[in-house]
């Protein structure tokens, strides 16, 4: 499939595997640094995770300005400023992260006071206003596989004192460099690992199947769920194995290329809602609401999820499915790895075991409706048509 | 080598400039007027805080217009300089806003293909987008709109009906124009 037109852009580079985490002091003095603000949270602190990073940056004459381990779980307007006080107060000249999502959001929300100088947050707001700025050099390292965060142009920032989420978007918020070493994601739970493996799922499936999917945001996205349906399980069930690790690192990292580019859809808009309303932790959304979502899409989105059995299922499956039975095929798929992750992780396969009641569905689908992922949705929807999902899902 | 090169605009441009001012006089009018006769953008207008100003814009330096909500009623400012607006859609040139602006292009399909750019939250955003649709339905035959609407259009009130008020508004404006 070959769009009218589209735009694609990976800025991040990328290092991947043994002993990656090393080779941050020698990127950091390529981009003329040699001062880093460190940003993670206490848990991690605590997990030792942050322990080899400082010790990489310790052997790799980097001099640690500044180390900011006060992230709280949602990112937030005032933990942002205090991070970019910080960088200014101690003179670094870098950010490195280490952590899931919210840490690196707060980072890049930190990269955008520091390079524009706002004074308020909320008057960035909005899609591609970043454009064109010099940009603190920033080096990601996750600690989930599932967020794709270390290279994407979004983030979001709760501002706790206005009660408003802040989304940013723009592909300057692309972190320089993303770290993927195996050491950061052995210690997760099954569950999280499950939870959060079925989140970089998400991202391949709706990336490959919205309304700007083009050929370069496909090419990740099928390569992301080829190690999902492998590596997963893996992960799953021998957390300690390097090998699934680092696929599921790449999983997440290469699903994140595909949809920062070519963005998600209904599952997001819905999931973002679930979180904001219920309180349901995102990947625990995502796993979900994914085949529900799915289905609902069948009708306009049937052809791509017919090609994505392929990689859902292998080979083999797919060349005994007819081909008019691929697309319900690949909704089946994600189904019973779902139910696999239910069994062998506890992983949630309905709204209401992750406490979402059904008092909550009409905010939970009004949220959703006013969400910038439902745009993308190759299918239309209403507030109605979410309602309905919803229900589906409890 | 032939240094300091300057290309004039082409023969197009002013034309695309013309129409793009033309339709988004049109538009933000459009948008006032079905405040007034659609339930669906009132309802929408309704959950927008009270000051709030939207701006449509072509970069760099081309027509926009302008709608302001205040007393609790939409009005049309128009291409003149509103200040800083809620939020700000800006295309990124006069080629990307025409097909939109023509009907050959829906609005999300500027978004979905990076042709504009938001400025402001993303949910108001949205509720314009919505806004935007219902107009459409009432401004274009219904052969453009199966394309670019996400849904067959639904009108509460004719086309002529639409465009008799989009009129009396642009005729009330005038005058108040004139009497200021």
């Amino acid at each position: 499939m070959i769009p009218a037109y589209y735009e694609f852009a990976n800025t991040a580079k990328v290092l991947s595997g043994d002993r990656a985490i090393e080779n941050i002091p020698y990127e950091l003095r390529n981009l003329r640094c040699s001062r880093a603000l460190v940003i993670t949270n206490s848990q991690l602190r605590g997990l030792g995770l942050v322990d080899v990073v400082l010790s990489a940056l310790a052997d790799g004459a980097i001099e640690v300005g500044a180390l900011y381990d006060d992230v709280p779980v949602d990112s937030s307007v005032t933990v942002v400023n205090e991070v970019a006080r910080a960088f200014g107060d101690n003179r670094c000249d870098s950010i490195v992260a280490v952590g899931g999502g919210s840490v690196l959001d707060t980072a890049k929300g930190a990269r955008i006071v520091l390079s524009t100088g706002a004074a308020d947050l909320m008057d960035l707001r909005g899609s591609d206003r970043l454009v064109g700025r010099f940009m603190t050099p920033f080096v990601a390292v996750p600690t989930t596989a599932g967020t794709g965060s270390e290279v994407t142009g979004a983030a979001v920032i709760k501002d706790t004192e206005r009660h408003v989420k802040m989304a940013f978007a723009s592909l300057d918020l692309v972190p320089d460099v993303a770290v993927l070493d195996p050491r950061m994601t052995m210690g997760l739970p099954p569950r999280l690992t499950g939870s959060t493996g079925m989140d970089a799922l998400t991202h391949a499936v709706e990336a490959f199947s919205c309304r700007q999917a083009n050929p370069l945001s496909d090419a990740y996205a099928r390569a992301a769920i080829d190690l999902v349906r492998v590596y997963l399980p893996m992960a799953v069930l021998e957390g300690r194995d390097m090998r699934a690790r680092l696929a599921m690192a790449n999983a997440a990292l290469l699903a994140g290329v595909s949809f920062s580019n070519s963005m998600v859809g209904i599952v997001h808009a819905m999931g973002h809602a679930c979180g904001g309303v219920a309180g349901v932790p995102h990947g625990d959304a995502m796993a979900v609401l994914l085949p529900h979502g799915m289905a609902f899409n069948l009708d306009c989105a049937g052809e791509r999820y017919g090609e994505l059995l392929l990689h859902l299922a292998g080979a083999e499956a797919y060349a005994a499915t007819p081909a008019s039975e691929r697309p319900a095929a690949a909704v089946t798929a994600v189904r019973e790895l779902l139910s696999w992750l239910h069994e062998n992780a506890g992983q949630p396969v309905t709204l209401s075991e992750c406490g979402v009641t059904a008092g909550q569905l009409p905010d939970i689908a009004k949220a959703a409706i006013d969400d910038g992922s439902i745009v993308f949705n190759t299918r239309d929807a209403d507030v109605h048509d979410i309602l309905r999902i919803l229900e589906g899902a409890m | 080598m032939q240094r300091d090169v300057r290309v004039g605009p082409g023969a197009l441009r002013g034309a695309k400039q013309l129409l793009s001012t033309v339709v988004f006089w049109v538009l933000g009018r459009g948008l006032v007027t079905c405040a007034r006769l659609d339930s669906r953008v009132r309802s929408e207008v309704t959950s927008w805080p009270d000051g709030t100003t939207v701006t449509l814009a072509i970069a760099p330096r081309g027509p926009r217009t302008t709608v302001r909500k205040r007393g609790g009623a939409l009005e049309a400012l128009g291409g003149a300089d509103p200040g800083p607006s809620t939020l700000l859609v800006t295309f990124k040139n006069v080629d990307a806003a025409v097909p939109v602006l023509i009907g050959l292009k829906s609005v999300t399909g500027a978004f979905v293909e990076h042709r504009a750019t938001l400025a402001g939250d993303v949910a108001l955003g949205l509720s314009l987008v919505r806004c935007l649709h219902v107009v459409e339905g009432y401004l274009f035959p219904d052969i453009m709109n199966r394309r670019i609407l996400p849904r067959p259009a639904m009108r509460e009130a004719g086309h002529l009906r639409a465009y008799v008020g989009l009129l009396r508004r642009s005729a009330s404006l005038s005058e108040k124009g004139a009497a200021s």
